[in-house]
C-alpha cells in the first residue's frame, strides 16, 4: 500500500524471519549427534542485524541463550571487524565471558553477505556432548579443569576449513565424532539461515535494517509501556542457596523508575573457586527473562524488548566473576535469578509470581564399555513453586526448558539400567497452594569398566523456600548404594553401583490454613 | 502417469466420510465412472445415524436410476471417521487400566518435563488419558539390546490381574520398557489377560507402536486402549446396520497413513484411524492431480476453523511416524498428546476463515489464533460476531457474494462488516479496504510461510509444485497463497464438499510392517533380516487381501530408517524389496548419501552408517478416478459469465471489475483468462491475477498464473 513499513508488511516480514530461524533449528535437531539438542533442547538459533542486535530467535530457545547469543556476535564483530570478514567465514568460540557462561556450549556464527556487504549474522549455540577436561561438576576450582577453551577463532575462513582448529578440538574431547558432528550441524544451521534470509529479503524487497529498527522500536515501546504500568518503587529480596563451605546468598534490589527497571545485585556473595560463577551476560539473561515472563509474555523477543531492563552486580561477586573463575555449573546459581526477581516483585504482582522452585539437575557419565567410548548427559528436573492461582508444577524444567531423556534412550546411550523414575510424593512445600513435587530417579551402573560420573544437584542443603507463609519444599539428595554423597565430588562408578537422585520440591504459597 | 489395469472387484463401491460438520457419501458405478452423492449433518451423539442416513439417500438415488441396482450389488464400502480424534479431544473414552514396568508408573504424568511456552506462567499441560490410580506396575525387565534381564513372576502377574478385574475397567494398555526390541513380556501379559479376563480389550505397545521412547509409546498405547471400546462397538453396530440394509460388502476403514484396513483390524488398533478423514482428503487431492498428470502437489485445505497442507511428491504423500493430538493450546507444538503411528504428513497451517483479526501488542495487525468459530461466527453472518474475521475481509474484498453465500441460503451483512473493518483499521491508520487486504495478506502469508517451512524441511522447492485447493475457504485463498509460494499452477477439483470420499474411492490398499533391527550397515545380519521380512510380507499380504487387494499386483518396497551412528533422528531411504543379502550394502550406502546430501547439504566426514529400522510397505496400484455426476445436474452448460462485480486486485492494489462464472455450468474444455471468479454452492474460486484457466473433463479447474505474477 505504501512504501514505508506499514503494520501489515511488518507483520509479514517479521513472521518470515522467525520462520527462518525455526527452520534452521529444525535442521540442527535432525542433524545433531547429542541427546542434549535433540532430546533436551539445550540450544538456540538467533538472527541478528549487522550490528549484532537480535531480530529473531528460534521459538523453543532456552532463555539464557536469547540473551547471550547476540552478545557473542558483537564479540566476533569486535575481534574480526566487519571489514575483516569474508563470505564463507564461520566463527567459533566457547569463551564463557563472550559465550554462554561455560565452556560446554560451543557458539558458532556466520556473517551473511548480500551484494558484497555484511547485512546480518546467524548464530547458534549448543551444549556439546563433551568438551574434554573433568566432567562438568560444581566442584571444579579453575576453568582450566573444565576442558578445552576455544577463543574467538575462524573455524572456516572464506569457505576453507581451518584444519588446525578441528584437530585441536578432536584431540581434546572424549567423543570427537559426536562433538565435531554437532559443530558441523551448527554450521549447517547457520548456512540455512543465510540461504533463506537472502531469499526472503529478495522477495519482500525490504532492507533488513529497516525491519530490524521497526521491530526493535515497537518491542521496546511495548516493554516500556508494561513497566510504566507498575508503580515506581524499590523492592528487595534475598535467596540462599547450597554453596560449599558457606551458603551462597543472592541479594537483589529491583527498582522501577518510570518505564525502566533496574536490578542491582549488590550484597550478593563473592565469587567462588567452584564452577558456579555466573558471567554478567548470563546474569542479565535470566533476570530479563523473569521480567519479560511477568510483564509482557506476548511481546516478541529481541534487543528492543530488553532495552528498558538493566542489571548490575559488583565485579568479583558470583554474578560478575573475574577470570579464571570456573562456571561449568553456572546454571545452579543463574537459574535462581527468576525466583529472586519474582520474590522482590511479589508485593506488587501477587497474582503473577511463582514461589521459588528447584531448577534442573543433571548427570554426566563417561567411560568405556565393550571397548567403545561413551559420554552422556541427562537432565532431571525438580518441583516448581506454587502461585496464587495454582499448585506448583511437579517435575518440570523452569526457568530453563530442558527435557528429560527417555529411559530407553539413556539405556541405549550409556551402560546403566534405570531402576525407577517417579515423583517424590509430598516433596512439594505445604501452603494455601502446594509446591510441586520433585523427582526420584535411581539407576544401576552396568558398564564393564569403571566410569566417572558427575552429578549436578541443586537445592540439596537449602530447600526452595515458600512465599507469603508457604512452606519450603523437601531438599534434594544424592546417594550411592544407600550412602548420602556430596554432589560436588565426582563419583567413580563400578559395576552394580546404585545411584539415587532425588530432586527438590517447590515452595508453597500462602498459609495452609487458608484452605479451610 | 499411465493408466493401470486393476482388478475391479465389484460394480458399485461406496465411500462414507464423517466430518466435523457434515457426513458425506459417494457411491461409484465402477464400470461407468458415474457417482451418486449423499450428505447430511454429522450426528455427534451417535455418528452411525448420519452414516445410515447418507447411505439411504444414495441407495434411493441409485434405485431411481436403475431399478436393477440392489444393495447387494455393493460389495465394497470404504469409511473414514473423526470418531477417534473427537473421543480424544472430548475426553469421553473408556476407563483404562495401564500396566507399566516397575519403577515407571508415573510415566504419563512426568511426560518430558518441558514447557511448550517459555513465557506462560499459567501453563496448562495435557492431562494423561489414564489417571495415576489406574496405572499398575509389574516386575520384569528387558534391557536396551532386547535381552531379558529379569523374568516376569507369574504370581505377581495373577495378583495384578486380580486388582484390575475388580476395577471396573473396559480396556487394558500395556507398555513395558524396551518392548519395541523384545515383545516377550508384553505377550505374556496379554496371554494372561486373555486367560483370566477374556472380555477385556488389550492393547500392547509392541503391537501398536513398536518404537523407542517410552513416554511417547505409552501415550500411544494408552490412547489406543482409550478409544478402542467405542470404535469397536461403533464398527460392530455399523456392520449390523449395513446387513439390515441388505449390504453384504467388505467394510474397510481409512488409516491415518492413507492406507485402509478391514473393520476387524481397525477395531484392534483404532489409534491408526486418528487422522482418517484428513488423510482421505489428501488422497482426493492426489487423485485430482494424478488424473491430469501432475505428481508434485501441495494439497491445501481450508475450512471455517482450520487450514491444512500436505506435500505430495511423485504422487506419494509424505508419511510421518509421530503426531500430536488433542492440543491444550492450538498451534503450540508440545501442548498435546504424542501419538506414534504412521500418518500422512499433514500440518495445520492456519485457523481457517473464522480467525479473528486484532491489533497486536506491537501495534501491528495480527490474525488468530482466536477464532470466531460458527457461533458467534464472522461479523457478516449477523449472529452477534463483532470482531472482524478472515471471512469478513473476503466479503469486503468482493471475493464473496453477500447474496449467494451457500447458494443463497444465507445473506451476509455487508454494512456491519464494513463498520467492523473500518473500526479496526482506524487503530492502524488504514481504510476498511486496506485493512481487509491486510488481513487477507497476513493470513495468506502465514499459511504460505508454514507451508514453505514444511516443504523446505522435506528438501523440496515449492516452485515445482501445483497447489490443489479444497474445503469451503480453500478456493477463496488458494491462488494468492500459491503466488506467495511462487507456485504458478493451481487446481481446484470438483465436489470439494465431498472431497474426502473421492479420496476413499481412489485410495490404494496399503499395509506397513516394522522390523526394528538396529545394526551398523557394515554388520547387518542379512539372513535374519531376509527371513523376518519374508514373514512380515506374508502377514501384510494377508491384510491387503482382506482389504480387497489383488495380492499379485501389490508393489513391495522397503524404507530404511538410517542415520550416522550417534545421531538421534533418522533419514529414510527407500528401495524396492528384492533380494536381501550383503550385496545390498553398497546400494543402501549410495542411496543414503544421496538423501542426506539432499536434506543437509553435505555428508558427515568419516561418519559410520547405521540402520535402525526396516519398514516393509505393500501397496496396490492406485486407482485414478474420473467421475461424472449421475444425477444429471448442470444441464445448461455455458461458458458465458453470469455477472460482473468489483473485487480487490492485489497487483493493481485497487478494486477492478471481473467476470463471475457459475462453475458447474462451464463445459469441459472451456478456456478463460483471469482475473475472474468461479462460484459454486459450497465455495468460491477466487482468481484475482492474470492467468490462463482450463476446465478439464473431470471438471477440475486448472489455473496457470502468468509468469510476471510469480516472477
Amino acid at each position: 500500500m505504501t512504501e514505508c513499513i506499514n503494520p501489515v508488511t511488518l507483520e509479514i516480514a517479521w513472521a518470515r524471519l522467525v520462520s527462518i530461524v525455526d527452520e534452521a533449528a529444525a535442521t540442527f535437531i535432525r542433524a545433531s549427534f547429542s541427546t542434549l539438542a535433540r532430546e533436551a533442547n539445550d540450544f538456540a538459533v538467533v538472527l541478528t542485524d549487522a550490528a549484532g542486535r537480535s531480530i529473531a530467535q528460534s521459538s523453543m530457545s532456552v532463555p539464557s541463550f536469547i540473551g547471550t547469543l547476540p552478545a557473542s556476535v558483537r564479540h566476533f564483530i569486535e575481534r574480526f571487524s566487519i571489514a575483516g570478514m569474508s563470505d564463507g567465514d564461520v566463527f567459533i568460540t566457547n569463551d564463557p565471558w563472550k559465550g554462554t557462561g561455560h565452556v560446554h556450549d560451543v557458539t558458532v556464527a556466520t556473517p551473511i553477505f548480500m551484494a558484497g556487504k555484511v547485512i546480518a549474522f546467524a548464530a547458534i549455540t549448543s551444549h556439546m556432548p563433551d568438551i574434554g577436561g573433568r566432567l562438568r561438576s560444581a566442584g571444579v576450582r579453575e576453568i582450566y579443569e573444565e576442558g578445552l577453551q576455544i577463543p574467538l577463532l575462524k573455524l572456516v575462513e572464506a569457505g576453507r576449513t581451518n584444519e588446525a582448529v578441528v584437530a585441536f578440538i578432536e584431540t581434546n574431547v572424549r567423543v570427537p565424532d559426536a562433538t565435531m558432528g554437532d559443530i558441523w550441524s551448527e554450521v549447517a544451521a547457520c548456512r540455512k539461515v543465510a540461504e533463506r534470509l537472502v531469499e526472503v529479503l529478495g522477495e519482500v524487497g525490504l532492507d533488513l535494517d529497516d525491519i530490524s529498527a521497526e521491530v526493535r522500536t515497537r518491542s521496546e515501546q511495548a516493554m516500556r509501556g508494561a513497566i510504566a504500568a507498575l508503580p515506581d518503587g524499590r523492592h528487595a529480596y534475598s535467596l540462599l542457596h547450597d554453596g560449599f563451605e558457606d551458603r551462597v546468598r543472592i541479594e537483589a534490589t529491583v527498582a522501577i523508575d518510570g518505564d525502566r527497571i533496574h536490578i542491582d545485585y549488590t550484597g550478593t556473595s563473592e565469587q567462588l573457586a567452584r564452577a558456579v560463577n555466573v558471567v554478567p551476560i548470563y546474569t542479565f539473561a535470566y533476570t530479563a527473562y523473569a521480567v519479560k515472563a511477568l510483564l509482557s509474555p506476548d511481546i516478541p523477543n529481541n534487543e528492543g524488548s530488553f532495552q528498558p531492563v538493566t542489571t548490575w552486580a559488583p565485579e568479583g561477586t558470583i554474578l560478575n566473576p573475574r577470570f579464571p573463575a570456573p562456571g561449568g555449573a553456572r546454571n545452579m546459581i543463574g537459574h535462581l535469578l527468576p525466583a529472586v526477581v519474582m520474590g522482590a516483585l511479589a508485593p506488587i504482582l501477587p497474582d503473577r509470581i511463582w514461589a521459588p522452585g528447584a531448577s534442573n539437575s543433571s548427570v554426566t557419565i563417561a567411560g568405556e564399555h565393550n571397548r567403545q567410548r561413551y559420554a552422556g548427559m541427562f537432565f532431571f528436573n525438580g518441583g516448581q513453586g506454587a502461585s496464587s492461582r495454582h499448585a506448583g508444577m511437579p517435575t518440570l524444567s523452569f526457568p530453563s526448558n530442558l527435557a528429560n531423556t527417555p529411559i530407553e534412550v539413556i539405556e541405549q546411550t550409556v551402560p546403566v539400567r534405570i531402576l525407577h523414575r517417579r515423583r517424590r510424593p509430598g516433596s512439594g512445600g505445604a501452603g494455601f497452594r502446594r509446591g510441586g513435587d520433585g523427582l526420584d530417579v535411581a539407576f544401576e551402573f552396568i558398564g564393564d569398566a569403571p566410569a566417572t560420573c558427575s552429578v549436578i544437584l541443586t537445592r540439596w542443603r537449602i530447600p526452595p523456600p515458600g512465599l507469603n507463609g508457604g512452606e519450603a519444599g523437601a531438599i534434594a539428595r544424592l546417594s550411592v548404594n544407600g550412602q548420602t554423597r556430596d554432589p560436588a565430588e565426582p563419583l567413580l562408578l563400578h559395576r552394580d553401583d546404585r545411584v539415587t537422585i532425588e530432586t527438590a520440591g517447590g515452595g508453597g504459597l500462602g498459609v495452609q490454613e487458608d484452605v479451610q | 502417469m499411465t493408466d493401470i489395469i486393476v482388478k475391479r472387484p465389484s460394480p458399485y463401491r461406496m465411500a462414507v466420510d464423517i466430518g466435523g460438520t457434515f457426513t458425506d457419501g459417494i457411491t461409484e458405478d465402477v464400470a461407468r465412472g458415474r457417482i451418486w452423492v449423499g450428505k447430511c449433518l454429522t450426528t455427534p451423539e451417535d455418528p452411525g445415524i448420519g452414516v445410515s442416513d447418507v447411505i439411504d439417500q444414495m441407495l434411493l438415488q441409485m434405485k431411481a436410476a436403475a431399478s436393477a441396482i440392489s444393495p447387494a450389488s455393493i460389495r465394497d464400502i470404504v469409511h473414514a471417521t473423526t470418531l477417534v480424534t473427537n473421543t480424544l479431544i472430548e475426553r469421553r473414552g473408556a476407563r483404562v487400566a495401564m500396566i507399566l514396568t516397575a519403577g515407571t508408573r508415573d510415566l504419563l504424568e512426568i511426560a518430558r518435563e518441558v514447557r511448550y511456552d517459555l513465557y506462560d506462567l499459567d501453563l496448562e499441560l495435557p492431562a494423561p488419558l489414564v489417571a495415576l490410580d489406574d496405572c499398575f506396575e509389574l516386575q520384569g525387565r528387558i534391557d536396551a539390546d532386547g535381552t531379558e534381564f529379569q523374568t516376569i513372576d507369574g504370581n505377581e502377574l495373577n495378583e495384578l490381574l486380580g486388582s484390575i478385574s475388580t476395577g471396573d475397567y473396559e480396556a487394558v494398555a500395556v507398555c513395558l520398557l524396551h518392548a519395541y526390541a523384545n515383545d516377550r513380556h508384553e505377550k505374556m501379559v496379554e496371554a494372561a489377560l486373555i486367560q483370566h479376563l477374556p472380555r477385556m480389550r488389550v492393547s500392547l505397545s509392541s503391537r501398536v507402536a513398536p518404537l523407542p521412547r517410552e513416554y511417547e509409546r505409552a501415550s500411544t498405547v494408552a490412547a489406543n486402549a482409550y478409544v478402542q471400546p467405542l470404535v469397536a462397538d461403533y464398527l460392530n453396530v455399523l456392520r449390523g446396520e449395513l446387513g439390515r440394509k441388505g449390504i453384504e460388502s467388505n467394510l474397510s476403514v481409512m488409516l491415518s497413513s492413507g492406507g485402509f484396513t478391514s473393520a476387524e483390524a481397525a477395531a484392534r488398533s483404532p489409534i491408526q484411524l486418528l487422522e482418517s478423514g484428513p488423510a482421505a482428503g489428501v488422497l482426493s487431492a492426489n487423485n485430482a492431480g494424478g488424473s491430469i498428470g501432475e505428481a508434485q502437489l501441495l494439497a491445501f485445505d481450508m475450512g471455517g476453523t482450520t487450514a491444512k497442507a500436505c506435500v505430495i511428491a511423485d504422487g506419494e504423500p509424505g508419511i510421518i511416524h509421530s503426531f500430536e493430538t488433542a492440543r491444550v493450546k492450538r498451534f503450540k507444538k508440545g501442548s498435546g498428546l504424542p501419538i506414534l503411528v504412521p500418518s500422512i504428513d499433514l500440518i495445520e497451517i492456519g485457523a481457517g476463515g473464522g480467525s479473528i483479526a486484532a491489533i497486536s501488542a506491537l501495534g501491528t495487525l495480527a490474525i488468530g489464533p482466536r477464532s470466531a468459530g460458527s457461533v458467534p461466527g464472522p461479523v457478516c453472518y449477523g449472529r452477534g460476531g463483532v470482531e472482524p474475521t478472515v471471512t469478513d475481509a473476503d466479503l469486503i474484498l468482493g471475493y464473496l457474494d453477500p447474496l449467494r453465500f451457500l447458494g443463497g441460503e444465507m445473506t451476509l451483512d455487508l454494512a456491519a462488516t464494513q463498520d467492523a473493518l473500518a473500526r479496526l483499521g482506524k487503530g492502524l491508520g488504514l481504510s476498511a479496504m486496506q485493512t481487509a487486504w491486510g488481513i487477507c495478506s497476513i493470513v495468506n502469508e502465514n499459511m504460505a510461510n508454514a507451508a514453505r517451512v514444511h516443504i523446505a524441511e522435506r528438501g523440496f522447492d515449492p516452485r515445482r509444485f501445483a497447489l490443489v485447493a479444497t474445503g469451503g475457504a480453500g478456493p477463496v485463498h488458494a491462488v494468492d497463497v500459491a503466488r506467495r509460494l511462487r507456485i504458478s499452477r493451481i487446481l481446484c477439483p470438483m465436489a470439494a464438499g465431498a472431497g474426502s470420499c473421492i479420496g476413499l474411492l481412489a485410495a490404494a490398499p496399503r499395509a506397513e510392517r516394522n522390523l526394528p533391527r538396529r545394526a551398523p550397515l557394515s554388520n547387518v545380519e542379512w539372513n535374519d533380516v531376509d527371513q523376518q521380512l519374508d514373514l512380515l510380507r506374508r502377514d501384510a499380504a494377508a491384510e491387503l487381501s482382506s482389504a480387497g487387494a489383488d495380492t499379485a499386483n501389490v508393489e513391495w518396497s522397503l524404507v530404511l530408517d538410517m542415520r550416522y551412528e550417534g545421531q538421534g533422528h533418522n533419514v529414510d531411504v527407500t528401495l524396492s524389496y528384492e533380494t536381501i543379502d550383503a550385496g545390498l550394502a553398497d546400494t543402501i550406502r549410495a542411496l543414503f548419501d544421496q538423501r542426506y546430501c539432499h536434506l543437509f547439504g553435505g555428508l558427515v566426514p568419516d561418519g559410520r552408517l547405521e540402520i535402525v529400522n526396516w519398514r516393509l510397505i505393500g501397496t496396490s496400484p492406485s486407482m485414478l478416478k474420473q467421475f461424472t455426476w449421475a444425477d444429471g445436474r448442470a444441464e445448461q452448460m455455458t461458458d458465458r459469465p453470469r455477472g460482473r462485480r468489483d473485487i480487490f486486485l492485489p497487483l493493481e492494489n485497487n478494486v477492478g471489475m471481473v467476470d463471475i462464472y457459475d462453475r458447474y455450468s462451464l463445459p469441459a474444455g472451456t478456456r478463460l483468462r483471469g482475473p475472474l471468479i468461479l462460484e459454486e454452492r459450497e465455495s468460491t474460486f477466487v482468481v484475482p491475477f492474470p492467468c490462463d484457466l482450463l476446465v478439464h473433463p473431470n471438471l477440475t479447474i486448472d489455473v496457470r498464473l502468468d509468469e510476471e505474477v510469480v516472477r
